[in-house]
C-alpha cells in the first residue's frame, strides 16, 4: 500500500501521512493558526476599549451570546482564549504512525497535540535547528497565552445550529469543534523529548524496510526536504524550499531526481509579490514614517525572516541617515532566537559560513546591538518601558495581531496617521488582522516576504528532477482566486499533478516492477518439492507464495 | 604648407618606400593622408607643393614586393587622392597611374589576397573618381567586373567599401561633370556609350544575384537590396528608370518568397522605387508587402511604410491596421473596428503571439511605431488617438498581471507579457509620445491612475520607474489644467514621491528625485484656481514647502548622483521664491550651508559641479542683492571653494558665476531705466561712473582671485575661461582709469583698486608673472637638502597688494591666450610632429636593428 492521507488543508503548513512498505509516516506536523483571527486580541495592558465591547446578541434576539460573542468595529469576534485548528486527527489511528518527518520549524507548531494526545509512540526527526527554533516558537506561543489567561472558554457558538446563523467569517468557519486552546510548556517539552537529530543527507533506517534522509531546502535555518525511498521506489517530499539566495544552506535539488512520486507542499503563499521587491517597500516605507516623524511597527515571528529584514536594514540605515533612530525586537525568545542564529554556522549559507572563520559573526545584526542600533526584550514590561524612546522601529509577535506585545503597540499607535504597520509575514490576511482595531489611523502597508519556490521555480525545478509524478494540495492546481486570468500561477504538467485537499486519501501511482525479498534457507528448502529445483515465487493479495516449480 | 614639414617630406617618403613597417603606430598612414586630404581640400595641388610624393609612390609600385602591405594600401589612397584633380591625374596617368590600379598584376603578386590592399585599390578608386577621365580611366580598364565581385567579399569593410564606390561611379555616370568642372549635368544612360557598359553590367549583376538560390546568399541579397535602395534614392529618372525594368521581376519574386531577413532592405527598395513614381507594378508590390506575408514581416514592413512619411492614404491607412492588429489582439479593444482584412490576420497574429518571443517582439514593433500610427490623417485611422491611449493602458495592465485580457484565449499571451520591462518601456514611450495627440486628454485620470499604479508598484523595476516619470512629466507638460486630476490622485502622487525618495535603489531616489525638478519646471495651473498659472509642483498637495524638505534631505544621500539631481532639483524649486524675494529665512540658511558643505567636503565631482550651478542659477534670479543677502554673504566663500577645487568642470562653473557676478556688477550701476543694450556697451556704461568701486567690489566678494587662480591653473579651460574673461575686465575697466586722467593719475586712481596675492599657492605663479615674488632663497640648507628632502613644507611669502589695472596689463593675457586657445595636444598633433615622429622611430629602429645584431651574436658567444 502506498497511501497518502491529507490531515491539512493549508498548502504551507502541511500534515500528511505515507502508507509506505508497511511504516506509517508522518510529513509535517502544521498547525493552522489563521482561526486566532476569528478572536478578540489579548490585550498585555488592560485596554478600556476591549473591556467595553458590547456583546452580541442575534437581530430577532433568540440567540443571545453575549458572553461568548463581541461586536467590535462591525464584525463579531470570539472572547475567548484564542483557538488553533489542529489537523486532521479522525482520519486515521494516528497511534500507528512510527515515524514523523518535519521539514522546517513552522511545520512542526501541532506536534504536541499528535505526540501527546493521540497514543503517539514513534519517533520525530528533524535537524538541529528546526528543533531549537521550533521549540522557542512554541515557547513564544505558550508565553503569550499564558501571559494573558482567560478562565472563560467559548463553546456555545460552535454550535452547527447556533453557527449557520452568525455573522461573518465565524458563521464559514470550518470544523470549529476541532479547534483547540494552545498547549502547556509541559506538553511542547514532552513533545520535543520525542525529537531525535538528524543531519543533511544522513540515512536513517526504518525497520529495514525504507530509509529517509533530509536535504537542504534553503528555505530557513535547518529547513529539510525528505527522501523516503525503499530498494526499488522513490518518494521525495519536497516543503517549504527556496531558490533565493537567503541565509540558509542552498536547496539540493539533484537529490529528488528520479523520484515515482514527488509531494511538493509549501510554495509561496504570494506568487506576485517578489521577496526583493518586498524588501525594498519595507524599507523605503520605513524610512518614510521615520522620517516623517512616526514609528514603525512590524508584526513578525521571532526566526525567519527577521534575520533577512535586518540584514538588509543593516545596510540601509546608514544610506537613509537612520542611524540615530532605535530598533526594538521584543519577544520573549528574542535574545535566544538573535543568539541561536549566529551559532547554527553550519546549517547555514556558503558567504556565512566562511565569516564564522574569520571570525566574525554571521548574521550582522550582532554589530547592530553592539552599537545599540538594535535592542531586545522579552516583554514590553521591565526595561523596555524605560529604556523606550520614539520614533522608533518595534519588531514583535504574533503576526495575526490577536496576542503578544504586538496588541499594546496597536492600541498605542494605532490612532496616529504618523506611525505605520508594516506586515511582512504572509501568513494572515492583513484585513483580517486588522478587523478588531477599526478604525485605524496609522498607515498600513502589504510587504510580504515569501521566499518560498514560486510557480515559474518550481515548474524548472520539476523539469530538472523529472519525477513520474507530482502530488500537489489543489490549490496549486488552478489560479488563485482573486486572479483567475493568472495561469501562470498555477502547476501545468504532464501527466498533471494528483491534488489533494483536507481529509483526502490518495493511492499513490507506483508501478512496481522490481522488489527484493529475503527468503531463509530453511523456507526455501522446505517450499521445494523436488531436489535439485528452485521453488516458483508468486505475489497474490500483498502476499507471496511459493511454488514447487515442478 | 609648413616649410619644414616641405623639407621633411622627402625624407618620410623615403622611410616609407625603404621600410613602411617602421612606423610610430598603426594610425600613421591614416593621419598622414587626413593631412593630404585636409591640403587638397583646401585647394593645394599635392604634386606641386610635394613633388616627392610621385617619386614615392612610382617607389613604392615599382619595388611592391618589398614593400608593406599597409605602406602599398596607403600608397593606392594616396594615388586616388593625387589623380583626383584633373591636373594631377594627367601627371599620373602619363607615369603609374596604370600600375597603382592593376588589380590583375596585384593579384598574380599574391598581395591582393590581403583586405587592406582591396581596401586601398577601392578608397583610391573612389577617391580618384571626381571627373569624366577618371570615370573613362575607369570604363576602359574594366574595373567594373573586379568591383562587382568584390561587393560580395569575404571581408565585410571590403564589401561595403565595393558598394559605396558602385553606387559612387553608377551615379557618375548619369551625371559626369561637364569639362569645365564647373556645373554636373545630367547624360542619358541609355544613349552614352561610353558608360552604358558599366550600367549594363550592372544590370547584369543585379538580375543574377538580388534573388538568393540558397540561404547562404541571404547576405548577400541584402546587400544588393542596400545598394538598390541607395542609387534609387539618388539616381536621375534615366538610370532609375533602367534599374526599375531590371529589377522588376527580381523584386517581386522576392516579395513573394517571404525572406524574413529581406523584409527591411526589401521594403526600402520598393519604398525608394514608389517614391520616385514606380509605377503600378511597385504599388502592387508595396500592396503585397503589407498584406500577404507572415504576421512578424508585416509589421516590420508596416513600420517601415509609416516612418517614410509617404503620403499615401491606402497604404498608410493598410500599415496602421497591421501595426494596430496585435495591440487590438491582446486587449480585446476593437481597434480596428469592422475592418474585414485585418480579420484574415488575427488568428496567425494570435499563433506570433502565443510564442514568448514573437510577441514581445511584435509588441513592442507596435507600440515603437505608435507615434506614426497617430500621426496618419485621422481618417485613414481605424480609430481615435484616445482609443489607441487606452490600447496601450490596457498593455501596461497587462503587463503589470492586474487585469485579465478581455481578448478571447489570450491566457497564454498574458503569459508571454506579464512583467515584461522591454514590452513596459515600449508602452510607457508610446503612452509619452500620445500625450500630444488630439483628445487624448479624457484619458489623464487613467493615465496617471496607472502610471502612479506603476511607481507604486514593488515590481517595477528602476528603469521602468524613471519612464513613468518622464511620461507623467510629458502628460503634466501637455495638460495645462491640472484639475482634471482628482485630488485624491494628486495626493497619490505625493505619497508615492515621498516613498520613492526613500527607496532601496539609488537609480530609483535619482529619478524620483529629477521628476520633482521637472515638475517644478513644468507650467501648469488648476482651473478652480484664480491665480495666474504656477508650476505643476504647486498643484500638487502641499506643493513646495512638501518637497522642499525631500530634497533637504536627499542632499544627504549616499550616492552622488542623487545628491547631485537634488540639488538641480532644488535650485529649480525653489526659482519662483528667489524671483519673489520670498524664501524663508531659516529654509534658505539651512541649504546654503548644506551646500557649501557638499561643495568642500564632497568626494563626487558631479554634486559639486551642481551645487556650483545652483548658485549660478540663484543669481541669475536674484533680482537684487538685499532680496538674497545670505547669497551675497556667501558668494567669497563660494568663489573661494569652486576655485580651489580639484575638478575642473567645477572651476569652470565657478569662472561663469565670476563672470555673471562681472556683469552684475557692471548692471547694478547701470541707469533703471536704459533700454537693455548689449552687454559690452552696458558694462562700459556702468564702469564709466565708478571704475575703482567696482573693482574693489569684484575684488571683496573673490572674483578677481578666482579668475587669477583660474589663469594659473593647470586645466586649459579653466586657464582659457579665466583669461577671456581677464581680458573683458582689462579692456573695460582699465582704458577708462588711463582715458580721461594722466598716467600716475591713474596709477594711484587705480592703486586704490587693489587685490592682495598671498604667498603660496597660485598666488605665487602669479607673482611670479608679475615679477613681484621675493628673490628665491638659498633653500638648501648645510645638509645640502631642500626643503622636500627634508619633509618641510615650502616657507610661505608674506602677501603683497597688488593694484589690479596693473596686474591685468602685466600679466601678458593676450599672450596667454594665444597660447590656451589651442588645443593642448596641438603640437602633438601637428603634421610636422607626425612627419618627425616617423623618422625618429624609423632611426631608432634601425640603431635597435644594429644593437640586436650585435646582442644576438655575444648571445650565441
Amino acid at each position: 500500500m502506498k497511501l497518502t492521507y491529507c490531515l491539512s488543508g493549508h498548502p504551507t503548513l502541511p500534515c500528511n501521512v505515507l502508507k509506505f512498505k508497511s511504516t506509517t509516516i508522518m510529513l509535517d506536523c502544521g498547525l493552522d493558526t489563521t482561526s486566532v483571527l476569528n478572536f478578540l486580541p489579548l490585550p498585555l495592558v488592560h485596554s478600556p476599549r476591549l473591556s467595553k465591547l458590547p456583546g452580541w446578541v442575534s437581530k430577532d434576539g433568540t440567540i443571545n451570546l453575549e458572553k461568548e460573542l463581541k461586536e467590535c468595529a462591525g464584525r463579531v469576534f470570539v472572547d475567548s482564549q484564542p483557538e488553533f485548528c489542529l489537523p486532521e486527527v479522525e482520519l486515521l489511528d494516528l497511534s500507528t504512525i512510527d515515524v514523523i518527518l518535519i521539514s522546517n520549524y513552522h511545520c512542526m507548531m501541532a506536534l504536541p497535540y499528535i505526540t501527546e494526545h493521540t497514543g503517539f509512540t514513534g519517533t520525530v526527526y528533524a535537524t538541529e535547528p528546526t528543533l531549537q527554533i521550533g521549540r522557542l516558537l512554541m515557547e513564544e506561543l505558550v508565553n503569550f497565552m499564558e501571559r494573558v489567561p482567560k478562565a472563560q472558554s467559548a463553546t456555545c457558538w460552535k454550535n452547527k445550529e447556533i453557527q449557520r446563523l452568525l455573522p461573518g467569517s465565524l458563521k464559514d468557519a470550518v470544523d470549529v469543534w476541532t479547534w483547540k486552546r494552545c498547549y502547556s510548556l509541559q506538553e511542547v517539552n514532552s513533545a520535543l523529548s520525542k525529537v531525535q537529530l538528524v543531519g543533511y543527507s544522513q540515512k536513517v533506517e526504518l525497520f529495514g524496510a525504507v530509509q529517509v534522509s533530509p536535504l537542504s531546502s534553503g528555505y530557513s535555518l535547518g529547513s529539510s526536504n525528505w527522501i523516503i525511498q525503499s530498494h526499488h521506489e522513490k518518494v521525495s517530499y519536497v516543503s517549504g524550499s527556496s531558490l533565493l539566495t537567503t541565509h540558509p544552506q542552498p536547496m539540493d535539488q539533484s537529490s529528488l531526481k528520479n523520484s515515482d512520486v514527488l509531494i511538493l507542499t509549501g510554495l509561496t503563499q504570494i506568487p506576485t509579490a517578489n521577496p526583493d521587491g518586498m524588501l525594498g517597500e519595507f524599507c523605503s516605507n520605513l524610512a518614510m514614517t521615520i522620517r516623517a516623524g512616526g514609528n514603525v511597527l512590524v508584526p513578525c515571528y521571532s526566526s525567519g525572516v527577521i534575520y533577512d529584514l535586518l540584514e538588509c536594514l543593516y545596510q540601509f540605515i546608514e544610506s537613509a541617515n537612520l542611524g540615530t533612530t532605535p530598533f526594538y525586537f521584543i519577544s520573549p525568545v528574542a535574545n535566544s532566537s538573535l543568539e541561536f542564529s549566529q551559532i547554527f554556522a553550519e546549517w547555514l549559507c556558503h558567504n556565512k559560513q566562511t565569516k564564522v572563520y574569520l571570525p566574525e559573526p554571521p548574521f550582522p545584526h550582532a554589530e547592530l546591538i553592539q552599537t545599540n542600533k538594535l535592542k531586545h526584550y522579552p516583554s514590553i514590561h521591565g526595561d523596555f518601558s524605560s529604556e523606550f524612546r520614539q520614533p522608533c522601529v518595534v519588531f514583535t509577535g504574533h503576526p495575526s495581531l490577536r496576542f503578544g506585545d504586538v496588541v499594546h503597540f496597536m492600541e498605542l499607535w494605532g490612532k496616529s496617521s504618523l506611525n505605520t504597520i508594516i506586515f511582512t509575514e504572509p501568513d494572515f490576511s492583513y484585513l483580517d488582522a486588522l478587523a478588531p482595531y477599526q478604525p485605524l489611523s496609522m498607515k498600513c502597508v502589504y510587504c510580504p516576504i515569501d521566499t518560498r519556490l514560486n510557480f515559474h521555480q518550481v515548474s524548472k525545478l520539476l523539469k530538472e528532477v523529472q519525477p513520474l509524478h507530482v502530488v500537489c494540495p489543489e490549490q496549486y492546481t488552478q489560479p488563485p482566486v482573486s486572479q483567475s486570468h493568472r495561469s501562470d500561477l498555477m502547476l501545468e504538467l504532464q501527466p498533471p499533478p494528483m491534488p489533494y485537499r483536507r481529509c483526502s486519501v490518495l493511492n499513490l501511482p507506483f508501478r512496481r516492477r522490481y522488489e527484493r525479498v529475503y527468503i531463509l534457507p530453511e523456507v526455501l528448502l522446505s517450499s521445494c518439492g523436488c531436489p535439485g529445483r528452485l521453488p516458483v515465487l508468486s505475489y497474490k493479495q500483498s502476499q507471496y507464495f511459493f511454488g514447487d516449480g515442478c | 604648407m609648413d616649410r619644414e614639414c616641405v623639407s621633411a617630406l622627402p625624407r618620410v617618403c623615403e622611410v616609407l618606400a625603404a621600410s613602411g613597417g617602421s612606423l610610430p603606430d598603426d594610425t600613421s598612414l591614416e593621419k598622414l593622408l587626413d593631412w593630404f586630404t585636409e591640403l587638397s581640400e583646401a585647394g593645394v595641388s599635392l604634386l606641386e607643393a610635394c613633388p616627392c610624393l610621385l617619386g614615392f609612390v612610382s617607389a613604392v609600385v615599382s619595388n611592391d614586393a618589398a614593400s608593406e602591405p599597409s605602406v602599398l594600401s596607403f600608397t593606392l589612397k594616396l594615388t586616388g587622392l593625387l589623380a583626383a584633380s584633373e591636373d594631377g591625374f594627367k601627371v599620373l596617368q602619363d607615369s603609374v597611374l596604370d600600375r597603382v590600379f592593376d588589380f590583375r598584376h596585384w593579384q598574380a603578386a599574391g598581395l591582393w589576397e590581403d583586405p587592406c590592399i582591396r581596401i586601398g585599390w577601392i578608397q583610391g578608386l573612389r577617391t580618384m573618381l571626381q571627373h569624366s577621365q577618371a570615370l573613362d580611366f575607369f570604363v576602359q580598364a574594366d574595373f567594373t567586373e573586379p568591383l562587382l565581385q568584390l561587393q560580395t567579399d569575404t571581408s565585410l569593410f571590403v564589401a561595403s567599401a565595393a558598394s559605396q564606390t558602385l553606387a559612387h561611379v553608377l551615379l557618375l555616370c548619369q551625371s559626369v561633370p561637364s569639362p569645365e568642372g564647373r556645373h554636373r549635368e545630367t547624360i542619358p544612360v541609355e544613349t552614352d556609350g561610353k558608360y552604358s557598359a558599366v550600367v549594363a553590367g550592372f544590370c547584369d549583376y543585379l538580375k543574377k544575384s538580388l534573388v538568393p538560390k540558397e540561404a547562404s546568399q541571404l547576405h548577400g541579397s541584402q546587400q544588393v537590396l542596400k545598394l538598390l535602395a541607395k542609387l534609387l534614392t539618388r539616381a536621375g529618372p534615366p538610370l532609375r528608370d533602367r534599374l526599375l525594368l531590371t529589377v522588376s521581376d527580381p523584386l517581386e519574386e522576392l516579395v513573394t518568397t517571404n525572406y524574413s531577413q529581406l523584409t527591411l532592405p526589401l521594403m526600402d527598395v520598393i519604398l525608394a522605387a514608389h517614391s520616385c513614381g514606380g509605377g503600378e507594378r511597385v504599388a502592387r508590390l508595396l500592396s503585397v508587402m503589407l498584406s500577404a506575408r507572415n504576421p512578424a514581416d508585416l509589421v516590420h514592413a508596416a513600420a517601415a511604410f509609416l516612418r517614410s512619411s509617404h503620403p499615401d492614404p491606402d497604404n498608410r491607412a493598410r500599415s496602421a491596421g497591421v501595426l494596430l492588429l496585435p495591440l487590438d489582439v491582446i486587449t480585446g479593444l476593437a481597434l480596428l473596428g469592422a475592418d474585414s482584412s485585418a480579420d484574415q490576420h488575427r488568428s496567425s497574429v494570435m499563433e506570433q503571439l502565443r510564442r514568448k518571443t514573437s510577441c514581445v517582439s511584435m509588441i513592442c514593433i507596435s507600440l515603437t511605431n505608435v507615434p506614426q500610427v497617430t500621426s496618419t490623417a485621422p481618417d485613414c485611422l481605424p480609430c481615435s488617438p484616445a482609443e489607441i491611449v487606452s490600447a496601450v493602458l490596457s498593455v501596461l495592465r497587462l503587463c503589470s498581471g492586474d487585469s485579465p485580457s478581455s481578448s478571447p484565449g489570450c491566457a497564454e499571451v498574458l503569459r508571454n507579457v506579464t512583467g515584461s520591462g522591454r514590452v513596459q518601456k515600449c508602452a510607457l514611450d508610446a503612452l509619452s509620445a500620445l500625450s500630444s495627440s488630439s483628445g487624448v486628454k479624457v484619458l489623464l485620470v487613467e493615465v496617471f491612475t496607472l502610471l502612479i499604479q506603476y511607481l507604486n508598484s514593488p515590481a517595477s523595476d528602476p528603469s521602468v520607474i524613471q519612464k513613468s516619470y518622464q511620461v507623467l512629466v510629458k502628460w503634466v507638460d501637455v495638460c495645462a489644467d491640472l484639475s482634471d486630476v482628482t485630488e485624491q490622485l494628486r495626493e497619490d502622487l505625493v505619497q508615492v514621491v515621498r516613498k520613492r525618495v526613500c527607496d532601496v535603489r539609488w537609480e530609483v531616489r535619482d529619478s524620483t528625485v529629477e521628476f520633482l525638478g521637472h515638475l517644478a519646471a513644468a507650467p501648469a495651473s488648476l482651473a478652480s484656481d484664480k491665480e495666474k498659472a504656477r508650476n505643476a509642483l504647486e498643484c500638487l498637495p502641499g506643493g513646495r514647502c512638501a518637497t522642499v524638505p525631500l530634497l533637504q534631505e536627499a542632499l544627504q544621500d549616499p550616492e552622488g548622483y542623487v545628491r547631485a539631481s537634488s540639488v538641480s532639483a532644488l535650485a529649480l524649486t525653489l526659482a519662483p521664491s528667489w524671483q519673489q524675494g520670498a524664501a524663508p529665512p531659516q529654509q534658505e540658511a539651512e541649504i546654503v550651508t548644506r551646500l557649501l558643505e557638499i561643495l568642500s567636503q564632497d568626494t563626487q565631482g558631479f554634486s559639486r559641479r551642481a551645487v556650483i550651478r545652483f548658485f549660478v542659477a540663484w543669481i541669475s534670479s536674484c533680482s537684487s542683492p538685499s532680496s538674497c543677502s545670505l547669497l551675497t554673504q556667501s558668494i567669497p566663500s563660494i568663489l573661494s571653494r569652486g576655485s580651489a577645487d580639484l575638478d575642473w568642470e567645477v572651476k569652470v562653473h565657478t569662472l561663469e558665476l565670476a563672470e555673471l557676478l562681472l556683469d552684475r556688477a557692471s548692471e547694478s550701476r547701470r541707469h533703471p531705466y536704459a533700454v537693455t543694450p548689449d552687454r559690452t556697451s552696458t558694462h562700459a556704461r556702468a564702469v564709466e561712473s565708478d571704475p575703482v568701486s567696482m573693482l574693489n567690489s569684484l575684488v571683496d566678494q573673490g572674483v578677481f582671485s578666482a579668475l587669477l587662480s583660474g589663469l594659473v591653473d593647470c586645466d586649459r579651460p579653466v586657464g582659457l575661461k579665466a583669461c577671456q574673461l581677464l581680458i573683458r575686465l582689462r579692456d573695460t575697466v582699465c582704458p577708462l582709469l588711463l582715458g580721461d586722467q594722466d598716467v600716475s593719475d591713474a596709477l594711484v586712481s587705480g592703486s586704490r583698486a587693489s587685490c592682495e596675492l598671498p604667498g603660496c599657492g597660485w598666488a605665487r605663479e602669479v607673482r611670479r608673472i608679475l615679477g613681484t615674488a621675493t628673490a628665491p632663497r638659498n633653500v638648501h640648507g648645510a645638509d645640502g637638502l631642500g626643503p622636500e628632502d627634508r619633509g618641510e613644507e615650502e616657507e610661505e611669502e608674506p602677501a603683497v597688494r597688488v593694484g589690479v589695472c596693473d596686474a591685468l596689463r602685466r600679466l601678458r593675457l593676450d599672450e596667454r591666450l594665444a597660447v590656451l586657445a589651442q588645443s593642448s595636444d596641438h603640437v602633438h598633433n601637428s603634421p610636422l610632429s607626425l612627419l618627425q615622429d616617423i623618422l625618429t622611430v624609423s632611426r631608432t629602429k634601425t640603431h635597435l636593428d644594429s644593437q640586436l645584431g650585435q646582442e644576438v651574436i655575444v648571445d650565441c658567444y
